[in-house]
């Protein structure tokens, strides 16, 4: 068995037998994608842009970092030999662990179930909310999905919502 | 200055989000006769029979990806000065370097914010009112 550990603004996909891919969340949300014809899996970690006093954010700005994130996968995803029309789903995390983040997890959550209602993914498993952190564990080839609230400990910093940051320009050309 | 209302656009990303997304930032801009297809193929048929002025387009898409659509664009000689933004993501460096030489007239990273794809669409429009 090979566990591969994810977090927050990375994915990971794998179509070999026996490999788990793992991750912590709190607020963040992860979605478990599989095409369960070409066994090939994937799980990504993200949370959606934050709007700050001094940073305000609007709803476009904010999802582009979850459409983003969601893309990179099903694109990896692909390369690896699944369709789109096959692709069956879980989604985790979305919990409101910190006061005062107007809801924060709530709103990732909510984007996750939207977004996989308008591309059309089938959702088998949605473990969204609360206000406690999850371990999910996600075995691709297989499509198995295990997932824990983690009971009675400090939130790891981690998992505590990253502030808002600028998207990254690493590696834009300067043609034009 | 051109009028955003004036300019007629064509989205092509194989994810609705995302197309629903760019129409938002476009809409956001002033734009009005926005268009948009989940693939180039279906793309390329709709503005050959009715022209737009710019073309907006990601790069990775199955069956035809966006350097093989700029291509098609350009060797068209109907639709071949078409403007052609091309939406890549970050690590995409060879791709906005075959992009630059087949032709394309800017490119944005992803996960973009609106007033960046404003900034790229005004390097070739001007600034848009």
């Amino acid at each position: 068995m090979r566990r591969v550990s994810i977090v927050q603004g990375e994915f990971h996909v794998a179509s070999q037998e026996g490999v788990v891919i793992s991750t912590l969340l709190g607020s963040c949300i992860a979605a478990c994608l599989q095409d369960p014809v070409a066994r090939v899996g994937g799980m990504n970690h993200f949370l959606l842009g934050e709007p700050g006093a001094d940073s305000p954010v609007t709803g476009v700005e904010m999802q582009r970092y979850g459409v983003h994130a969601m893309e990179l996968l099903i694109n990896a995803l692909m390369q690896r030999g699944a369709q789109r029309s096959r692709l069956r789903g879980h989604l985790y995390g979305g919990a409101n662990i910190v006061a005062g983040l107007g809801g924060i997890g709530t709103k990732n959550g909510e984007f996750a179930r939207n977004f996989m209602r308008t591309e059309g993914i089938a959702v088998d498993r949605c473990d969204l909310g609360g206000t406690q952190a999850r371990k999910v564990e996600f075995m691709p080839f297989e499509g198995r999905v295990r997932a824990m609230l983690v009971k009675d400990q400090p939130l790891p910093a981690a998992l505590r919502p990253a502030p808002l940051a600028a998207p990254q320009r690493t590696g834009e050309l300067e043609l034009f | 200055m051109p009028a955003a209302a004036a300019i007629k656009v064509m989205v092509v990303d194989d994810q609705t989000s995302m197309r629903a997304m760019i129409r938002r930032a476009l809409q956001d801009l002033g734009f009005k006769d926005i268009r948009d297809k989940a693939g180039a193929g279906e793309a390329l048929a709709a503005i050959k029979s009715d022209r737009v002025h710019l073309v907006i387009s990601d790069y990775n898409m199955p069956d035809m990806d966006g350097l093989e659509f700029l291509e098609a664009v350009r060797n068209d000689p109907v639709i071949g000065k078409t403007v052609f933004i091309m939406l890549t993501g970050s690590a995409d460096k060879e791709v906005v370097q075959k992009a630059a030489a087949l032709g394309v007239n800017n490119y944005v990273v992803k996960p973009f914010a609106p007033a960046a794809l404003k900034e790229k669409i005004e390097r070739v429009f001007g600034e848009l009112v």
